[in-house]
């Protein structure tokens, strides 16, 4: 795997290194009264990838994933700070850069849906440059790998959204790059799809590729990154392993209270309460369930009945906490 | 083939399987040109002299005019409706050289456009299509293409950053109709139109096309009493020459647009 600057810049034995990255927009409010305000998106963003790394950004949206990677693939110039990809400066080296990353930014949208798969992977290789004599051998294989070979010539209109994120992976890797950036490749996605696809995931890495991963999906983080960035608000809470995300919560437990009817207010009145690290709210199935963290424990029960007098609850339950709860505490707090 | 040359030939080739893709091309292509044409034909039809060809260009000059000029700048909202637009500007490649090759695809569909118009002249209201110099006729219509493409590209390059581009073309199609002389003389607008005229390279590359169909249009053209076939190159040496000035300036604002969306994220809001 070549490394660095093909001009023979230093190496900085890094595929990615952020340092103090800060974007802020502007944005223009009302009609006619037109007034300036400014947005921070990312906000004093530093980390490392090492080359071959499966790197997770992970965070609640509009935390700053998307801008983070945006600004990393120079679709975006920083407001302040810098960075280096492979090696190329972000700033100053924007075809360098281009040529050696891949960039699947997901969804539906992003393919050209009334034209083959075939002729989509086709014009991006001509717009990255891939050499003619392996444009059509790297476009067979990328749909083979992808399982898409069967439907290469059909309309992609009339593929599945599965299929369409395939093919998005399979563009991003059209000019075989040693760095991709994946933005939430499993958003929207079945879960037999969205578990195919980090398994696609795994088998790029295994490739030799280092990838950069935005999820808001904790355990895909879990899954399959070595190292994981919370990001909040634009900035970076906690950096570390998956496992080690844990000592955040290793004061606390999680009273899990599942019920029906609670409303918005009793859950901010948990919120008020001293000792309460974190709380959030998530339906299941037929019924709610409602993650207390805090270190008081099983001394707090009486206080969840109390303020759920009027909402049905079918259990309470103490729990050790997961990587979930210190993602939850991380981005809450 | 060079990189630029290869993603300008890839845009086109994408541009030409979305058309073929797509029937509507009808509606621009046969339709519109037919009406042109009919137009046109009632307006001169009391005339005497070449008018009728001359109304038959002109309805042609129009379909053709209105098509690359709006496609041109169509092609940046396409890319955004498709949602590939920040793909595309992603790639190590030039946005111009995109839509340059859209815009190529365009000028193509533009001279569908005008043979359609000449077809439909000639079967439908048996206007004669005896043109003087086929030659000359032919390089003048294919550079005025050339030229209003590259008008085009300009436009285009405001749709990067503006979601309400389109009503610049749309409210540019018709003034820009009038003032290139596509339909009268221009000796007939108020002379503080004609220094608008005179900057816009498709004024040249229409008078080029009228005296390479006739000679009796030397009379109405803007080199009055010079030979028509040295009048028709002067023309074409002009129009070459705003067109490439137009080329230069479309590179120009394409760079900035670019760098601006990179620092204004408007991309990622569009």
């Amino acid at each position: 795997m070549q490394r660095g600057d093909a001009h023979g810049n230093p190496d900085l034995g890094k595929a990615i290194v952020a340092e103090h990255l800060n974007k802020i927009f502007q944005v223009t409010k009302g009609t006619f009264r037109r007034s300036k305000t400014q947005v921070v998106a990312v906000k004093d963003v530093s980390f490392e990838v090492d080359y071959g790394e499966l790197f997770g950004l992970l965070g609640p949206n509009g935390a700053g994933k998307t801008t983070t990677i945006k600004l990393l693939t120079t679709m975006l110039i920083p407001t302040s700070g810098d960075a280096t990809v492979l090696g190329h400066n972000i700033k100053k080296d924007v075809t360098k850069i281009r040529q050696r990353i891949g960039i699947v930014l997901g969804g539906e949208r992003g393919l050209y849906t009334r034209v083959s798969a075939v002729d989509n992977l086709r014009y991006f290789a001509d717009l990255y440059g891939v050499p003619k004599n392996v444009r059509d051998k790297r476009i067979r294989e990328l749909l083979e790998f992808m399982g898409l070979w069967e439907r290469a010539h059909d309309r992609v209109e009339t593929y599945s959204k599965g299929m369409k994120q395939r093919l998005h992976l399979a563009r991003g890797l059209i000019n075989d790059p040693e760095l991709i950036f994946l933005d939430e490749p499993t958003i929207g996605l079945d879960p037999e799809i969205a578990r195919d696809t980090r398994k696609m995931i795994e088998d790029l890495v295994k490739k030799g590729k280092t990838i950069l991963l935005t999820t808001h999906y904790m355990f895909e983080a879990d899954e399959l990154c070595k190292r994981v960035a919370v990001i909040r608000n634009g900035e970076i809470a906690a950096l570390d392993t998956p496992s080690g995300l844990k000592k955040y919560v290793k004061d606390a437990c999680v009273v899990e209270v599942e019920g029906f009817g609670i409303t918005d207010k009793e859950v901010a009145k948990f919120k008020e309460i001293p000792d309460v690290l974190s709380v959030s709210a998530d339906l299941a199935e037929n019924k709610q369930v409602l993650k207390i963290q805090t270190p008081k424990g099983s001394e707090i029960i009486s206080e969840v009945q109390q303020i759920l007098k009027d909402s049905r609850i079918y259990d309470i339950k103490i729990k050790e906490p997961t990587l979930e709860d210190a993602y939850l505490r991380l981005v809450e707090s | 083939m060079s990189q630029s040359l290869r993603v300008v030939y890839s845009a086109f080739r994408m541009a030409m399987l979305h058309w073929m893709a797509d029937p509507q091309w009808v509606i621009p292509n046969i339709i519109a040109p037919f009406v042109f044409t009919t137009v046109a034909l009632t307006l001169f039809k009391d005339s005497t002299g070449p008018f009728g060809l001359y109304a038959v260009l002109g309805g042609g000059m129009m379909g053709m005019w209105g098509n690359t000029l709006y496609s041109s700048g169509f092609a940046i909202e396409f890319e955004k409706w498709q949602g590939t637009l920040e793909e595309v500007m992603a790639a190590p490649s030039k946005l111009i050289h995109v839509i340059a090759g859209r815009s190529v695809s365009n000028a193509l569909f533009g001279l569908t456009n005008m043979i359609a118009v000449l077809l439909i002249a000639a079967a439908g209201f048996r206007v004669s299509l005896d043109i003087a110099n086929p030659v000359m006729f032919s390089v003048a219509l294919i550079l005025t293409l050339i030229s209003v493409s590259a008008l085009g590209l300009i436009f285009a390059s405001s749709f990067v950053l503006s979601r309400s581009a389109q009503a610049l073309t749309n409210g540019l199609e018709t003034p820009l109709y009038i003032v290139s002389g596509s339909m009268f003389p221009i000796a007939l607008l108020p002379f503080w139109v004609h220094p608008a005229a005179y900057i816009l390279g498709p004024t040249w590359g229409i008078d080029a096309i009228r005296l390479a169909t006739s000679p009796d249009y030397a009379s109405q053209s803007f080199w009055v009493g010079m030979d028509p076939s040295a009048a028709i190159i002067l023309d074409i040496i002009v129009m070459v020459a705003i067109t490439l000035v137009y080329t230069a300036v479309a590179i120009v604002l394409f760079k900035a647009v670019e760098k601006r969306a990179r620092i204004k994220g408007t991309l990622v809001q569009a």
